[in-house]
């Protein structure tokens, strides 16, 4: 058998703002996990043989790892931007694959049919061409010039707008999508997903945003975002096969697919298997 | 009124439906049930000692049951929605009214553990949930034979808007609805009815609209 | 022997629970389908699987003569070739994309699957009507075992106080059975939920004996 790659790399595991000493149990990758807050303020992570796990606390969020994580969590600039409202959505639990997950998130063909008249709206269907890379330096996934029609494309938007995106995919189940900012048209409202994986067709969902908007209040913009992401959930549920097949096999993807053709190369060629299956059958 | 609500509650979305079937304009006062668990803060538990929503708040009247929230709707609305005008249905639909509880024990309560992380027996909860599900496909089939495409009469009641937002949810708990024929034709019919509105985890019937064509020139 | 060999009919749904301009899901031979209905009324069967990215087609929507997929809008004409992209609105599908379909017969109020090419048309059932189908978590032998007949032909007769209802069959499986209950066609509406109930019982009745064969 060869080697889980994805060990080494850092997961989201909590709400830091839920830290507390009690903790809580959960999982990663199949192994029983517990996090709770240390004596020292700091948060602890232990796995199933009682072994002190890798922690630190990031983006509203605890982060671990099983392995040994060779690099630091990846950055998100913009986060530390003064001005921004930091809103932790709190965790929805699907029965798919932790990538397949992540893949529906870097899909915007959906959005009529799925976010129907918040999102996406026919007959405004179509899908223009947009750039997708794999950054070397980075190493990382990134989709740019994506935009498409949206009729409600925040909680303060009014009306329908061209809304544009940029897409990043920074770790194999993390992406952090960059979206037209109504009240700041020189900025870029970040929108998360953390994907905690607990199985190969189980994981934990924790999306996260940093958003330039003072009038919505907090509940409303938590509401929004799990709106769009519980009528994502019975579309998981149901694909079939329920691992993410790296080639597409009996798939057919089109031009509107590059961003997830990319995302199944850039898996394939880390070999970040965890919730994936080579072929699809 | 006012309405104690959360996006996600099929409990609260059954107020948001019957007021939208019947045309009444709710004051929505969102609550932070997840990850905040507002629902059991002082200014809540002060309103609602249960530590549940929805609630709904009209003048001095605070009420806590969604079915009472339903009642409350229709009698001042629209009172053909309480299937009231005979005995026999009167009680049909305080029966379906009743049984609706049970769907949110058990189905709705899958929903929470498989969805929201919350604790629960889940083979217990989806053993309760099948067997509702059961009594009402079984409820519905002796309906469709009487004639009638609703659960107390050939229209639609409070009775069908208590009971449909935990079955079309069933399987956000993992209880699946594809063994019930006659539910899932009832379930289209009420998601036909004028007026109606989505929750998460229930789809627009695209159906319902012809194909959009796009005109020329429109991006 | 497998329980439908090719070329044979499986019972996989009554008509009248499928109207025009509706899919729902259903099991055959084959594995999971989507059971749709055309607008001018044609029923058909594509694999439960979008060809796109594998999302359940019974999920999906009918509008006029095809069967769209709710995830991405993809839709698909009863031939099961794609007839329309709605992020490429300008492309025309290639005929390559294409779902499996499975022969679908729609006669005496039965959806009927075959997989592979049919030697003849499905049973009819003369006299008979149904009513509903119902899923038994038990195989045929437990359902036969609480009528205390067997069946001939896919067909159980099962007498309860002196009527009769007849519970085509069709195997889902070792230990679950799809029950579609047919009563005389001249039935009225009492005898009707008389049968209905009935057709509760027995499978209360089977499902008890499923598990006490597991228990033992
Ligand atoms: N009073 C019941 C309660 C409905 C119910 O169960 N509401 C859930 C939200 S969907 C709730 O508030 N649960 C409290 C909790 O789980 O802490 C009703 O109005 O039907
Ligand atoms: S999966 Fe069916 S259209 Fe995309
Ligand atoms: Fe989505």
């Amino acid at each position: 058998m060869t080697r889980n790659t994805m060990i080494d790399g850092w997961y989201p595991v909590g709400l830091a703002s839920q830290l507390d000493a009690h903790g809580r149990r959960t999982a990663l990758m199949g192994e029983p996990i517990a996090v709770r807050r240390g004596e020292d303020g700091n948060a602890k992570v232990t796995g199933g043989n009682g072994r002190d796990l890798p922690a630190c606390i990031r983006y509203g969020h605890v982060w671990s790892s099983l392995g040994d994580p060779q690099k630091p969590l990846f950055a998100i600039p913009e986060a530390d931007q003064p001005g921004r409202r930091l809103v932790d959505v709190g965790v929805v639990r699907v029965r798919c694959s932790p990538l397949r997950a992540v893949e529906n998130f870097l899909d915007i063909a959906h959005f009529p049919f799925v976010h129907t008249d918040i999102l996406g709206a026919e007959p405004h269907t179509e899908v223009q061409n947009y750039k997708v890379e794999i950054r070397e330096d980075e190493d990382e996934v990134w989709a740019t010039q994506v935009k498409f029609y949206q009729p409600q494309a925040a909680k303060s938007a009014e009306g329908g707008i061209t809304t544009e995106y940029m897409y990043r995919v920074p770790a194999p189940t993390c992406s952090v999508l960059y979206k037209t900012c109504p009240p700041r048209p020189a900025e870029w409202d970040v929108i998360t997903l953390f994907v905690q994986p607990l199985a190969e067709d189980l994981c934990d969902v924790w999306p996260w945003m940093a958003l330039f908007d003072d009038e919505t209040p907090m509940t409303d913009l938590i509401h929004f975002q799990q709106t769009i992401f519980v009528q994502d959930r019975s579309i998981l549920e149901n694909q079939i096969p329920t691992l993410l097949p790296l080639d597409p096999g009996m798939e057919i993807p089109t031009r509107a697919d590059l961003t997830s053709v990319a995302y199944r190369r850039w898996l394939k060629r880390h070999g970040y298997t965890y919730g994936a299956q080579l072929v699809a059958q | 009124m006012k309405l104690y609500d959360y996006v996600l509650s099929p409990s609260c979305y059954k107020v948001r439906l019957m007021a939208a079937l019947i045309g009444v304009t709710l004051d929505i006062r969102p609550v932070d049930f997840h990850p905040g668990c507002e629902h059991r803060g002082p200014e809540l538990m002060a309103l609602n000692p249960a530590g549940s929503i929805p609630i709904l708040e009209d003048g001095d009247l605070v009420l806590t049951e969604s079915s009472a929230m339903l009642v409350y709707l229709a009698a001042k609305a629209a009172p053909q929605w309480l299937g009231n005008d005979t005995a026999g249905r009167a009680a049909r639909v305080q029966q379906w009214l009743s049984f609706s509880h049970r769907l949110t024990a058990s189905l709705g309560a899958a929903r929470l553990h498989e969805m929201l992380l919350r604790p629960g027996n889940i083979a217990a909860l989806r053993e309760q949930g099948t067997a509702a599900l059961r009594e009402l496909e079984a409820g519905l089939v002796e309906q469709h034979v009487r004639g009638q495409r609703f659960l107390a009469s050939d229209r639609p009641t409070i009775a069908d808007i208590a009971c449909f937002p935990y079955v079309a949810l069933a399987p956000d708990g993992g209880v699946s609805l594809d063994p019930y024929p006659a539910i899932r034709l009832w379930s289209r019919a009420v998601r036909s009815l004028e007026g109606f509105i989505e929750m998460p985890g229930i789809h627009r019937l695209h159906e319902l609209t012809p194909a959009p064509v796009l005109e020329v020139g429109e991006a | 022997m497998p329980p439908y060999p090719t070329g044979s009919w499986m019972p996989v749904a009554l008509s009248a629970d499928l109207p025009a301009q509706t899919v729902m899901p259903a099991q055959s031979p084959a594995g999971p389908v989507a059971l749709w209905r055309t607008r001018s009324g044609r029923a058909a069967a594509f694999a439960d699987r979008c060809p796109h990215r594998g999302m359940r087609l019974s999920h999906g929507f009918v509008r006029g003569e095809t069967l769209a997929c709710i995830y991405h809008g993809w839709s698909y004409a009863k031939a099961g070739n794609c007839q329309r992209i709605p992020a490429q609105p300008a492309l025309t599908p290639p005929d390559t994309i294409r779902v499996a379909t499975q022969h679908v017969e729609d006669g005496g109020g039965i959806i009927w699957i075959s997989v592979g090419e049919p030697a003849a048309g499905p049973p009819r059932f003369e006299g008979l009507a149904p009513l509903r189908s119902m899923v038994v978590e038990a195989g045929i032998v437990a359902l036969e075992a609480a009528a205390g007949t067997k069946a001939a032909g896919g067909l159980l007769d099962y007498t309860y106080d002196d009527r009769t209802v007849w519970l085509l069959l069709a195997p889902d499986g070792q230990a679950r059975t799809l029950m579609h209950v047919l009563v005389n066609e001249d039935s009225n509406p009492d005898e009707r939920i008389d049968a209905s109930r009935a057709a509760e019982a027995l499978r209360r009745a089977a499902e008890d004996i499923a598990r006490a064969g597991i228990a033992r």
